[in-house]
């Protein structure tokens, strides 16, 4: 009686997973040192997926528009009296002047972003904050700052600190609050402050700022308006949120593709290690071919037989490459931060969310399971042409 | 006839010299023979067997099982014979290490029948060969005779129509050797045909109505 042609793929399957079983050391070395791979390739992957969502996230509190004035193609302060200009443009719901500095504190080695609010615009910027230990808006000498920049100053429990001026004498402030853990990815080195305190801080004139937020009432209007201020004002710079986004992009799709393409070389290795590998056939491998075919084995059935093996080996590598990756940019991605984030001295602490969607994965099949499998055919139809007589 | 073979020829390359292991050899078994083919080393018995079974195309000429041409079929037809029709026995164990004696004494079921029946018949085909007890060896823990008698008992696990044996004895005890000449002697009464090359005339005298032919230089004679 003949089996049907599933019982006999099933068989063949049964067969490669003996088989498998059988040379357990050889395969398991492969399986590792692939699924490794993929698990790098798959973390840069997953790990820039998951930034450029968080960065998303984010970009909900930015303003619609960020107006900077440019003067020899670098930004300079401005004055204040420009939101008046902006008070004509119909459609703005809300201007918000900044103060976007640096602060470079030499004790403890770290660069700290400031950032200048007036006080009645800190509570509608809609910051979301933790241990915020004063209601309302922000006082003079008040500041809301990350939990990395206190760890870095080692304030512990005490609120009191001093900044220096340019000039080395020092300023007086006071933590109100502590920025919450989800916005780490663009406020993991900020102090935020008043308008005031910041001027005073960077001996600035009174009535200066770096930027001016701008928030628009239809977000459908945002282009339009950067448009209409961008003719009003030719000497700003007007960016929008969606430019910004787009830099994010940039910056992380640059970083994450110059690692992607060293891994993939990683990865190009072992695919032509596996075509060594499995191009030289043992003697005894000739001889269990040889066997198989006088018991009836086909051709194609060693072909399957082959196919099977790779499959299982690239395939399971796959799955253990690609949860190994979940697992590692859930807890962090501790080993690409660097690379994509940069190397900033208070790197931000993130809680990234990773996110595999079916292209990446698409993506990832493409570049590690057809590889491997296209590297073991050749070999795989030289085994199934052994002749049955190889045996005798 | 089972087995037809119609002007075989088959040569090899050695030392950059033709060598014909098989020289114009026409051969006719009828279902139910046992034909004992006798010839020293180098005679090119294994050579004929191997081209009987399948295993090697011939130069010239062909080989019929069942009325059908070995050669003039596909790669599926010649791979059913071996499955179905044909089973081996070679001058070596031919088992795949790293299976246990019962596993190796399946592989022919891989493509054939799965039932629960022909698992049984593998124990009982142990048992005929005395070895049920080393079921779950692996080729290595046994000897080499034992090893032989596991490849004997897997040459008719898909009780083939034909018996193929190349010095099926070659390395077993008087006893053992005498316990595997009456199972061909059972399986031979109940109507299969074995083919058995060897150059021990002993085990042709041991067959009582068995054919004899004799292979020198290639060629073969057969006695009256």
């Amino acid at each position: 009686m003949q089996i049907n042609p599933f019982q006999r793929q099933c068989n063949i399957l049964d067969y490669a997973l003996s088989s498998l079983w059988r040379r357990k050391l050889k395969n398991a070395g492969i399986l590792v040192i692939f699924s490794l791979v993929i698990f790098l390739v798959a973390s840069f992957q997953l790990l820039t997926r998951s930034l450029l969502g968080t960065a998303d996230e984010i970009l909900a509190f930015a303003p619609d528009i960020t107006l900077q004035k440019l003067s020899a193609g670098r930004q300079v302060d401005m004055s204040e009296a420009r939101l008046a200009h902006l008070a004509g443009i119909f459609g703005i719901a809300e201007t918000m002047p900044r103060i976007w500095g640096y602060y470079f504190d030499e004790t403890n080695g770290a660069n700290y972003t400031v950032i200048g609010l007036a006080e009645e615009k800190i509570a509608a910027a809609g910051f979301p904050l933790t241990g915020q230990e004063e209601t309302g808006f922000l006082k003079r000498g008040g500041v809301i700052m990350s939990p990395a920049v206190r760890d870095n100053m080692g304030l512990g429990e005490r609120r009191a600190f001093s900044l220096f001026r340019p000039d080395l004498s020092q300023v007086s402030f006071r933590v109100a609050g502590v920025f919450s853990k989800e916005t780490n990815l663009v406020s993991g080195d900020t102090i935020l402050m008043c308008l005031e305190d910041a001027r005073d801080l960077f001996a600035l004139d009174d009535n200066a700022v770096t930027d001016i937020a701008i928030y628009v009432t239809n977000p459908l209007e945002i282009d339009n308006i950067a448009r209409k201020i961008a003719e009003m004002m030719p000497d700003t710079r007007v960016l929008t949120r969606s430019q910004i986004r787009k830099t994010y992009q940039a910056v992380f799709g640059w970083r994450s593709g110059f690692g992607s393409i060293c891994l993939l070389s990683a990865l190009a290795s072992f695919v032509i290690l596996a075509w060594d590998k499995a191009s030289g056939l043992s003697q005894e491998e000739k001889r269990e071919i040889g066997i198989l075919k006088f018991l009836g084995f086909e051709t194609r059935d060693i072909l399957a037989l082959r196919f099977w093996e790779s499959g299982l080996v690239s395939g399971l590598a796959l799955v253990i490459g690609l949860t190994l990756a979940y697992i590692h940019v859930a807890s962090g991605g501790a080993l690409f931060q660097p690379i994509l984030l940069g190397w900033s001295v208070l790197r931000p602490e993130l809680f990234l969310t990773p996110a595999l969607q079916f292209s990446d994965f698409l993506l990832l099949f493409s570049f590690s399971v057809l590889p491997y499998l296209a590297a073991t055919i050749i070999p795989a139809w030289r085994s199934a042409i052994i002749r049955a007589d190889t045996v005798i | 006839m089972i087995i037809q073979c119609k002007h075989l020829t088959k040569s090899y390359i050695a030392d950059n010299k033709v060598f014909k292991a098989v020289d114009d050899v026409n051969l006719e078994i009828a279902n139910g023979d046992f034909a004992v083919i006798l010839g020293h080393s180098g005679s090119g018995k294994t050579t004929l067997l191997s081209l009987v079974g399948g295993l090697t195309r011939p130069d010239s000429g062909d080989v019929l099982i069942l009325g059908k041409g070995n050669w003039s079929q596909g790669d599926k037809y010649l791979s059913t014979v071996r499955n179905k029709t044909i089973g081996f026995i070679f001058q070596f164990a031919s088992l795949i290490p790293t299976l246990t004696a019962k596993e190796n004494l399946l592989l022919p079921l891989y493509f054939g029948s799965d039932s629960r029946a022909d698992r049984e018949q593998a124990m009982v085909l142990l048992d005929e060969v005395g070895l049920a007890d080393k079921a779950n060896s692996f080729p290595a823990q046994l000897s080499g005779g034992q090893q032989r008698r596991i490849a004997i008992a897997r040459a008719f696990m898909n009780n083939p129509d034909i018996i193929l044996a190349d010095e099926p004895t070659g390395d077993l005890d008087e006893e053992t050797e005498n316990d595997i000449l009456q199972v061909f002697k059972t399986f031979n009464a109940k109507g299969m045909t074995f083919v058995v090359v060897t150059h021990n005339s002993n085990l042709a005298a041991t067959q009582e109505n068995a054919r004899i032919m004799h292979m020198k230089n290639g060629k073969m004679t057969e006695s009256a």
